[in-house]
């Protein structure tokens, strides 16, 4: 009943012409994030840590009402998920057409498309198949409808054309494991460094921040 | 309800004591008959299986009982009475689909037939009857209709004649591999008075807990319960109370509707080019059903069941009516348009698109407190995320959008099954958390890998020397690691932890699991965390800290 009563905060609100509040974020990810999750803004999340922090910035608005849909990631461990804080009695797993053909990926977009109107948050794995023209259609639409895209690139360790035009680019690079020894414990969280770039994001903040991930809630 | 409504259905109840007449088609334990049948056209022959569902056994094949195999055992209890038994989770779309045939064959003789659960056929008789000449050859006639599907696996089944579902059901089932029961005219309700009240969870959907309150009360037999005042029980259990009164007077659980049923409205839909594509047919079915339940709702009623009608641009027709006791909401109804066009695709008779859908609705209840209006009233945001996930299912197909549902176990990739969204009642899941609810002794620890490799890839583990890293049989290991290949690469441990055993289902041979796991760090800058699994003498990654 923790959703009947956080809708109802969100609701009593005029829909019309106020812009609702950020989704939040949690209190560790302040560094990264803010102003939390702006609505209709892009963020792109790289680097070796890019799952792990893109579940973790996606967890707190999760936990607090919002329905999610997860694009691509088949392999996305759900437990984690879970651990992090995210709700998955409210989250939906798509997964991609399996062929790269044109036509699949014209699917591909109207279903992003369909997704935008109905979750306030997508998460969404980058891919080289989706053209450029696409991903532009698809930022409009998301400023448009006031949802938030999460952007995970899974695999950025060889440079390619970017796609997306993110709002807030996070750039991961694990500096430390911490719990595990040799031949004994276990990992127990890791501290990622985290460059900040993008066009929302002012040049004086482009230093790299340390974060704590799983980030406690 | 409203104070008026509930005069009109009392009144409506006077005059309307006599219950339909039906005759009942009862398949004891089909989930397990369903299973038999599908192994059966894989070419594998299966005697002893049983259904799980929530973990406890649901249903099991005859040979099953026989050896002390009982629903409701758990998993290890059922295989501990029967060593052999194969045991599979539930599959409701299996459950249908081979059902299919069966209600084909009926609906051949009568074409609306009332399908509920799968398992299960009720049909009036009240034509079909005189169509074949009396009662007694109706349950021939219909015996004989499911006897030439096929018998490979051979199928129990009773056949049952009575004045209302229950009766009909309860006669059904004692006449399992027996010529058909008919109970005459009259008769039912004194028969029905002399059964146990375990049948109404039997065969009415009762909750199991109600029928112990029952007998913990001294209620053992519907005689008894019908020798209750109705407004005792209504006083004391509220609807249930009247339900279960009612059910067991051998009506139908709901009272039928005096009030005259609400002008249709958007039912029927006609194409002018003949629809080909399966999911546009259902697409347009889910509208006009959000149409047609809102138009209930905003009056009040409910549908119980519902005659869907589709026709095809030759003339060919499919029709079937489809029954729920609890009412057919908006999601439901496009279920049942989805199940009926995939059968009608599958017997072969529709030779060419689609050109009309028509819903009906057939029978109407006033809502009850438990009818939620159209989507449940969990908020706009879930009706939104509820339908754009529909939109998505129609566009990708129901297999690529799914949902989580927790199933445990040591294996991170296996903690939770992805459960297609066809299946499962998107706003009301939403209502509770969907969370793991034990720890498995020998589960990785917390923090679980963000990304668990569904095809693991192939490393070796060495040590100092390039020696590959054994594991005993006591759990030790032959050297200290010291650096792994993956994918051609060399990548030197950091740190390391581990071996920790995973023995799975170690009493059953064939499916039993033994493996060891290691949490390794390699590479520096960037390093990387995984999770390494030996297995049959194989290392191999199966998850990633991403």
């Amino acid at each position: 009943m923790r959703l009947t009563g956080t809708l109802s905060g969100s609701l009593a609100e005029p829909a019309t012409a106020v812009e609702r509040p950020a989704l939040a974020v949690f209190e560790s990810l302040a560094a990264v994030l803010p102003d939390g999750l702006v609505r209709g803004r892009s963020v792109l999340c790289s680097g070796d840590a890019a799952v792990s922090l893109a579940l973790a910035v996606v967890a707190c608005a999760s936990r607090s009402g919002s329905w999610l849909a997860v694009f691509g990631l088949g392999d996305l461990g759900l437990l984690a998920a879970h651990e992090q804080g995210i709700a998955l009695e409210r989250t939906v797993l798509v997964t991609p057409p399996a062929s790269a053909s044109a036509s699949s990926a014209g699917t591909w977009f109207a279903a992003l498309g369909a997704a935008v109107e109905g979750f306030e948050l997508l998460l969404v794995e980058v891919s080289s198949r989706i053209p450029a023209g696409e991903a532009r259609k698809l930022q409009q639409r998301v400023l448009a409808r006031r949802a938030v895209l999460v952007l995970v690139d899974v695999d950025s360790r060889h440079a390619r054309q970017p796609v997306f035009q993110p709002d807030v680019l996070l750039h991961t690079v694990t500096a430390r494991w911490c719990g595990i020894g040799d031949g004994h414990g276990h990992v127990r969280e890791r501290e990622v460094m985290v460059e900040m770039s993008g066009r929302r994001v002012p040049a004086t903040q482009h230093a790299a921040r340390c974060v704590t991930l799983p980030a406690p809630r | 309800m409203p104070h008026g409504v509930s005069r009109c259905l009392r009144r409506a109840d006077m005059s309307r004591v006599a219950a339909t007449r039906v005759a009942a088609l009862v398949f004891p334990d089909w989930p397990a008959v369903a299973l038999q049948r599908e192994l059966a056209s894989r070419g594998e022959r299966h005697d002893v299986v049983a259904v799980l569902r929530a973990q406890r056994v649901a249903a099991c094949s005859a040979l099953a009982r026989v050896a002390g195999v009982r629903t409701g055992m758990r998993r290890r209890e059922a295989q501990a009475a029967c060593a052999d038994l194969i045991v599979v989770a539930d599959n409701p779309e299996r459950d249908r689909l081979v059902f299919e045939p069966v209600v084909r064959a009926v609906s051949e003789m009568v074409p609306l037939v009332e399908v509920g659960d799968p398992g299960t056929v009720v049909l009036p008789t009240r034509g079909p009857s005189r169509y074949v000449g009396g009662d007694t050859a109706l349950a021939e006639r219909l015996r004989a209709l499911v006897a030439a599907t096929g018998d490979e696996p051979p199928l129990h089944y009773g056949v049952g004649i009575a004045d209302g579902r229950l009766m009909a059901m309860v006669a059904a089932m004692s006449a399992v591999d027996k010529p058909g029961v008919v109970v005459s005219v009259g008769h039912s309700a004194e028969l029905l008075a002399r059964q146990a009240v375990a049948v109404l969870a039997l065969h009415a959907g009762v909750s199991i807990e109600m029928i112990s309150l029952l007998q913990r009360l001294g209620v053992y037999t519907l005689g008894d319960l019908v020798a209750i005042e109705e407004k005792l029980l209504a006083a004391r259990f509220g609807s249930l109370g009247v339900e279960v009164h009612r059910l067991a007077r051998g009506l139908d659980r709901h009272p039928p509707i005096v009030v005259a049923p609400p002008p249709n409205h958007a039912t029927e839909q006609h194409f002018e080019h003949p629809v080909e594509d399966l999911h546009r047919v259902v697409a347009c079915g889910r509208e006009m059903a959000v149409e047609l339940c809102a138009h209930l709702v905003a009056h009040a009623v409910s549908c119980v069941s519902l005659h869907i009608s589709l026709q095809g641009d030759h003339g060919e027709h499919s029709e079937r009516v489809w029954y729920e006791s609890d009412g057919l909401g908006a999601e439901a109804i496009a279920e049942r348009v989805r199940w009926q066009m995939e059968a009608w695709v599958r017997s072969r008779t529709l030779t060419s698109g689609v050109v009309v859908i028509r819903l009906v609705p057939v029978e109407l209840r006033a809502s009850s407190g438990r009818q939620l209006g159209l989507w449940d009233p969990f908020g706009e945001q879930a009706e939104m995320a509820v339908k754009a996930a529909q939109r998505l299912a129609s566009l990708l197909g129901p297999e690529a959008v799914r949902v989580a549902e927790w199933r445990g176990g040591r294996d991170p990739a296996e903690a939770f099954a992805r459960t297609s969204v066809a299946l499962v009642d998107l706003a009301h899941r939403a209502a509770t958390a969907v969370t793991p609810d034990r720890r498995f002794v020998g589960a990785l620890p917390s923090p679980t890998p963000a990304y668990v490799h569904h095809q693991p890839v192939d490393v070796q583990v060495l040590d100092t020397d390039g020696r590959v890293i054994v594991v005993s049989g006591r759990h030790e290991m032959s050297g200290t690691p010291k650096y792994i290949v993956m994918g051609g690469n060399e990548l030197d441990i950091m740190s390391w932890s581990g071996p920790w055993p995973v023995e799975e289902r170690w009493w059953d041979p064939q499916r039993h699991r033994r493996a060891v796991r290691m949490q390794v760090i390699v590479g520096e800058s960037p390093s990387m965390a995984l999770v390494l699994t030996l297995e049959q003498g194989r290392w191999r990654a199966t998850a990633r800290y991403a």
